[in-house]
């Protein structure tokens, strides 16, 4: 896209007069009640066992989240664009439904089917296999929320790629494996990696889905995201906001990342 | 993008043919910090994980606590508890205590959460829990004081100098008042001050039909619903209506050190809450039988009573509630047994009132 020259104050100006109340007060909210009991207290707050559990907890459920959907999502995207066979269109609206699938119902559904009544669940029960209230059931809970974003970020560019590439490195007597290995893969690099930041960022601050299967045990199954919430339900907005304020700042330095990564893939191009 | 690949390989070439030099040293530096970064964040997350690592294993208990519990629990009866323990036997426990509304902790067990021990709002929710089969039998019953482990009644907080002049369950239905309530669908407490606020005119006057149009006139007024006792408090606090119909024990900490910021208003009459304590024997892991005993025997000690009621619980034994000088009056305190129990009043004026009449009065 061309750069704008000239008059740049006016439409600038406009953008910030809806940004600021809509977007920037409420981050900048978050901060101010973060450090209204000044540092001491936010560090107080940052180092509480329960706190350096939640965030580690968030952070690793979101690594495995992400790398988990990084295989399958680009598996599924990667079958649907380059197969075709009955019921894939149906199937491609599927996969992106999550995103609109209110959490709470994302929740219920996987208690009813992995809780010890559930469906399954009640299978596993008497073998000591307990999914939901565990680890495992967080995970279930944001691969299913999270599933569309790696599609989203990998599909785009597996649909532009002219099949020139493809049929020639066949010709060249390149095997599927090794062809998706040493051409598509490259190729999408960049949607790779877009994709998985999206799956982390929306990991680390999954709640609706969390809150129904994790049990929100403290220093088990309390994420970061569940642990703002208790305290503020509790009334304790400085600890809510200190632990808040560092989930923003984590997704501002990941999608800065994105950012700055992909400038300079698309100079590159 | 995506078009003009493969890039990688082009991207070396280019640099080659450029820079006519194999090595970029910046790039490798900013390469090998990245990764000495990543890698140190990576270990600080997976640090308590790493097997062997991550500190002494301990004996742990996982306790339920309905939303006004946190505190007395937190800070004084566990770690009473764990000390006590630690004397008798040498052993290290932990609790591990979840908090929230009683309704809500009620269901997380049904669906069957690995809760050992529950204190619940009211008994109506231990009864819930029998009836899906979580627990044989009213097995509450059978400990102390009928499971009662301490009780609180149900006032209202006021804003600052009372400005609209509330001293009873009818003032709340005066108009312009706004009344923050928790959620009866949720909350135990929300169910007690429906009790509360019917059962203080049916006892004043005598008549269904006056304490029916008073629950309503509360009811009208109702501005906020939260899902807990808690909850509902924090809406008051960041500045939801006029009034809140809570319990006392919400407001005796702050009182105590001198932080509370509103007004506590006494009604003549009202209800004191009974907080049953529920053991889950099939959810009790193995080897901690014993030490779930010791603990629910040691919530009725005279020492934990004594910390309930430091943090503004009435305690079942009467002669230590002289300890906190804090205790409002309450001139006729009533309990539920006052009303056939709960499965009774529960039927009658929460279902039968509140639910079936006074909603659709007021049209929600």
């Amino acid at each position: 896209m061309r750069v704008q020259r000239g008059k740049t104050w006016l439409p600038v100006a406009l953008l910030f007069l809806f940004l600021v109340p809509l977007l920037i007060m409420p981050f900048v909210a978050v901060f101010v009640f973060a450090g209204r009991g000044g540092l001491g207290a936010f560090l107080e707050v940052l180092t509480h066992p329960d706190v350096q559990f939640a965030l580690r907890f968030s952070i690793l459920i979101a690594l495995i989240t992400a790398g988990v959907n990084v295989v399958l999502g680009t598996y599924t995207a990667y079958v649907l664009t380059k197969y075709r066979f009955r019921g894939r269109e149906a199937l491609t609206i599927l996969v992106s439904l999550p995103v609109a699938m209110p959490r709470v119902v994302v929740g219920t559904s996987l208690l009813l089917l992995w809780g010890p009544i559930g469906l399954i669940g009640r299978l596993l029960d008497p073998l000591g296999l307990q999914p939901m209230f565990a680890p495992a059931g967080i995970v279930l809970a944001h691969l299913f929320v999270t599933f569309p974003y790696m599609i989203s970020s990998v599909r785009p560019v597996l649909e532009e790629m002219e099949g020139t590439y493809e049929e020639a490195a066949y010709t060249m007597g390149a095997g599927r494996w090794k062809t998706f290995l040493h051409v598509i893969l490259p190729a999408l690099r960049g949607g790779l990696f877009s994709g998985s930041l999206l799956t982390f960022a929306h990991s680390l601050g999954e709640f609706g889905a969390t809150i129904m299967v994790s049990g929100n045990l403290r220093l088990r199954t309390q994420t970061a995201p569940l642990y703002i919430f208790a305290q503020f339900e509790a009334g304790n907005i400085e600890a809510a906001n200190a632990v808040a304020a560092v989930l923003a700042v984590i997704s501002f330095v990941l999608f800065f990342g994105l950012l700055r990564v992909t400038r300079t893939r698309r100079r590159e191009a | 993008m995506g078009v003009d690949e493969p890039a990688p390989r082009r991207r070396s070439c280019l640099r080659l043919g450029r820079g006519a030099r194999l090595l970029n040293w910046p790039l490798i530096a900013k390469r090998a910090a990245l990764a000495v970064v990543t890698l140190a964040l990576l270990s600080y997350v997976v640090w308590p994980w790493l097997p062997g690592l991550g500190g002494p294993q301990v004996r742990t208990v996982v306790v339920y606590g309905f939303s006004i519990l946190g505190e007395a629990m937190n800070e004084d009866v566990f770690p009473a508890f764990e000390l006590l323990w630690r004397q008798q036997t040498g052993e290290r426990v932990e609790f591990i205590l979840s908090v929230g509304a009683s309704g809500t902790i009620t269901n997380l067990m049904i669906l069957g959460v690995p809760a050992e021990v529950a204190i619940l709002s009211l008994e109506l929710d231990a009864w819930r829990l029998v009836d899906a089969g979580v627990i044989p039998g009213p097995s509450w019953q059978e400990l102390p004081h009928g499971g009662v482990l301490n009780r609180t009644p149900f006032i209202m907080f006021a804003r600052p100098g009372n400005p609209k002049g509330i001293r009873s369950f009818a003032d709340l239905a005066a108009p312009g008042v706004g009344v923050v309530h928790p959620d009866p669908l949720t909350s135990g407490g929300a169910q007690w001050a429906v009790v509360a606020a019917y059962g203080a005119a049916l006892r004043e006057t005598g008549d269904p039909e006056l304490a029916h149009a008073q629950l309503l006139g509360v009811w009208q007024n109702v501005v906020a619903q939260a899902s807990s006792a808690r909850a509902a408090r924090t809406q008051f606090e960041t500045g939801f209506g006029d009034v809140l119909i809570t319990y006392e024990q919400e407001a005796l900490r702050d009182l105590a050190r001198g932080r509370l910021n509103v007004e506590l208003v006494y009604p003549r009459g009202t209800i004191l809450s009974e907080h049953p304590v529920v053991v889950l024997e099939r959810n009790i892991r193995p080897g901690n039988r014993e030490v779930v005993r010791a603990f629910v025997e040691f919530l009725w000690s005279e020492e934990a009573q004594r910390m309930f009621v430091a943090h503004g619980f009435r305690s079942v034994y009467e002669e230590l509630n002289v300890e906190n000088p804090h205790f409002g009056y309450i001139e006729d305190g009533f309990v539920i047994a006052d009303f056939g129990g709960w499965q009774r009043a529960k039927e009658e004026i929460v279902d039968g009132i509140w639910r079936d009449r006074v909603l659709a009065e007021v049209g929600r």
